[in-house]
């Protein structure tokens, strides 16, 4: 049996249900009734800007904090009450937080060292731990004299060996550096794909939460927006803020309003199929989004926007053209590389009605 | 740049040689020979042939050298053991977990610093009485560990807030808690806290001699300070040059290996905290 099949075997996929999960500190509510569903095996990815609650949400799962009101289920089991230890998980932390007394070895297998378990077993665990992930030769090592992205995966190790249900990490890449990055990140698809466990993860960066995730779950101010794969929240935002929080570049958003069948930004407007109208008041003031991949230069008889270019960034495959549109509204869009624009040119750009997203002055999907 | 350099390290040889003269001339001078330990002290090296005979003498005084340096060692050693248990433990509450009034009690244990232990002897004195303790060893080192409580409390609870939270929280994850935390994660972690709070502790108690004269009437269980002011008052009023520098070695030995030993871990103490 191979290293990763034998601390896969072990494994029973486990599911977990938050329900109205609450949690305050002091007088200030920072999570206000979260509900959550997540099948075993699945990998979901707790993503928004810093301050949403995120990580809050992720330490009241581990057991580090304590919910102010609601209920968390690790398959089935109400572990709200229990201890960190027993709640059947694994935390691998942004700063990775290794004993730096203990050396690799050490490291990994303390906590099954703490829960007096026999010396061959945990040694037998540490060794296929560190197999999975190339750590063998470091065994001896301490934290110290690691770099960071072996650092890393020794947080990881030392998470795999607890043999948890859940792994739970919280924006475990953030002090790697770029390249780490991308590696760390491929690592890390790798293992869930190994393993199969049930893997939560915290991160701010869009990027990741649309590479790994199986779902993604956006939040902000302590409530979650949406949720969905990552294919369903970059075709189908439900908000203004997912709309623009999932992709880069950011999705335009244009103040517009609705009219005789179309969308009107400043003087130009874009009529729309009857098929993709909303049901809307003529006049409403609505906010229609287009991300830059979608707009184009307008072709002749196309209905288009003069589109001013402040700022051509060359990408190499693409240009990124920034400017704005109808006065002073700020637009990105994507266009081949071969398209030449200067500082303050003025270019017609349209997209396909499909490629609009159409969201009311509140910022809700208009569908 | 070369020029530079030698002045740098002529410099640095002079204050060197500022700093060990003293020492150097007290060690030479103890082994003088008796006739000679009266003599100007320079050059203080022996001229007639070294001899132990200082030290031979500074034993005659007392009950016997022996005697009073297991004294000092008992105090010093008692002092240093009760103040790394009770600052350590009070360090990581004061880091770590949330009561009442914290900062209010943290200022007032920091605040005692300011009183000067000389102002309170006399009622730590009755004290000490009333519990029993006067002229004991043990009464002693209760007092030498109080004076020496709210320094070493601020310096355990700054190294125990250097140690990242995370990794507090990794071991409970682990699944340890509380007695076991500080034993196996925390504890090796602020090392250099402890030694330096020991090291201090050990130093203080070893050198004290206020407390030590006031406290203690029974001439066998002065304390090598205490000693010393008899072997410096000498007998008949007059004074055993030799048997004085003899006992201020006995007196540095200790001090001089524990901090050769323990300086590693002593700087790093005391700068811990202070970046990051």
């Amino acid at each position: 049996m191979t290293a990763i099949s034998e601390i896969a075997a072990r494994q029973e996929v486990a599911g977990l249900e938050l329900r109205g999960i609450t949690k305050a500190f002091g007088q200030v509510e920072v999570l206000h009734g979260i509900d959550l569903s997540v099948r075993g095996g699945e990998f979901v990815v707790f993503v928004g800007p810093s301050g949403c609650g995120k990580s809050t949400l992720l330490r009241l799962i581990a057991g580090l904090e304590e919910v102010t009101d609601g209920d968390i289920l690790i398959s089935g089991h109400d572990v709200t009450d229990d201890d960190p230890s027993v709640r059947g998980i694994a935390m691998v932390f942004q700063s990775y937080a290794l004993y730096p007394h203990m050396s690799v070895a050490q490291n990994m297998g303390f906590g099954l060292k703490m829960a007096h378990r026999p010396k061959e077993e945990v040694a037998r665990k540490v060794n296929a731990a560190a197999d999975v992930l190339q750590l063998t030769p470091l065994l001896d090592r301490r934290p110290g004299q690691l770099s960071g992205g072996q650092r890393q995966r020794v947080a990881i190790g030392r998470a795999i060996v607890r043999d948890p249900q859940v792994f739970l990490f919280d924006e475990p890449l953030s002090n790697l550096d770029a390249e780490l990055r991308v590696e760390m990140r491929m690592e890390i698809a790798r293992l869930h794909r190994e393993l199969g466990n049930t893997m939560i993860y915290v991160t701010h960066d869009q990027t990741e939460a649309m590479t790994l995730a199986d779902k993604i779950v956006v939040l902000r101010d302590g409530r979650v927006e949406q949720t969905g794969t990552p294919a369903q929240l970059y075709d189908d935002p439900g908000n203004v803020f997912v709309a623009g929080f999932i992709g880069s570049p950011k999705m335009n958003l244009f103040p517009a309003t609705l009219r005789d069948g179309a969308v009107h930004i400043g003087e130009d407007s874009w009529p729309l199929p009857s098929s993709l109208r909303p049901k809307e008041n003529e006049g409403a003031k609505i906010v229609a989004g287009v991300r830059p991949e979608h707009m184009r230069l307008a072709g002749q008889e196309e209905p288009a926007l003069p589109f001013t270019v402040t700022f051509p960034e060359f990408l190499g495959g693409t240009t990124l053209l920034h400017g704005h549109v109808a006065g002073d509204i700020p637009c990105v869009i994507e266009v081949e590389r071969d398209v030449s624009a200067e500082m303050g040119a003025v270019l017609q750009i349209t997209a396909n009605p499909g490629d609009l997203r159409l969201f009311d002055i509140h910022g809700q999907r208009l569908r | 740049m070369r020029p530079y350099r030698i002045l740098y390290h002529v410099t640095a040889l002079l204050v060197a040689f500022l700093f060990l003269a003293p020492i150097a001339i007290v060690v030479l001078a103890s082994f003088r020979t008796p006739a000679e330990s009266g003599q100007p002290p320079l050059p203080p090296w022996p001229i007639e042939g070294a001899s132990i005979d200082s030290y031979v003498r500074l034993d005659g005084f007392g009950a016997s050298l022996l005697q009073h340096t297991g004294n000092s060692l008992y105090v010093a050693l008692g002092t240093t053991i009760l103040t790394v248990l009770v600052s350590v433990l009070a360090g990581y509450g004061f880091s770590r977990f949330r009561f009442p009034l914290k900062p209010m009690i943290f200022v007032l244990i920091l605040a005692t610093i300011m009183v000067p232990f000389q102002s309170i002897l006399t009622p730590l004195f009755l004290l000490l009485a009333s519990l029993g303790l006067q002229n004991t060893l043990t009464g002693l080192v209760l007092i030498y560990t109080t004076l020496q409580l709210p320094f070493s409390v601020f310096m355990m609870r700054n190294a125990f807030d250097a140690v990242p939270k995370e990794i507090e929280e990794a071991a409970r994850i682990d699944g340890v808690r509380d007695l076991r935390m500080l034993v196996y994660v925390m504890g090796p972690l602020v090392l250099p806290g402890i030694v330096t709070v020991g090291l201090f502790a050990f130093l203080n108690a070893w050198n004290e001699f206020l407390a030590a004269l006031v406290l203690l009437t029974d001439q066998s269980k002065y304390t090598l300070p205490v000693l010393m002011t008899s072997v410096r008052s000498g007998r008949f009023g007059s004074v055993d040059w030799g048997a004085v520098q003899a006992g201020v070695t006995v007196m540095m030995i200790p001090c001089l290996i524990l901090f050769l030993i323990l300086q590693r871990h002593y700087i790093r103490g005391l700068t811990a905290g202070a970046v990051k």
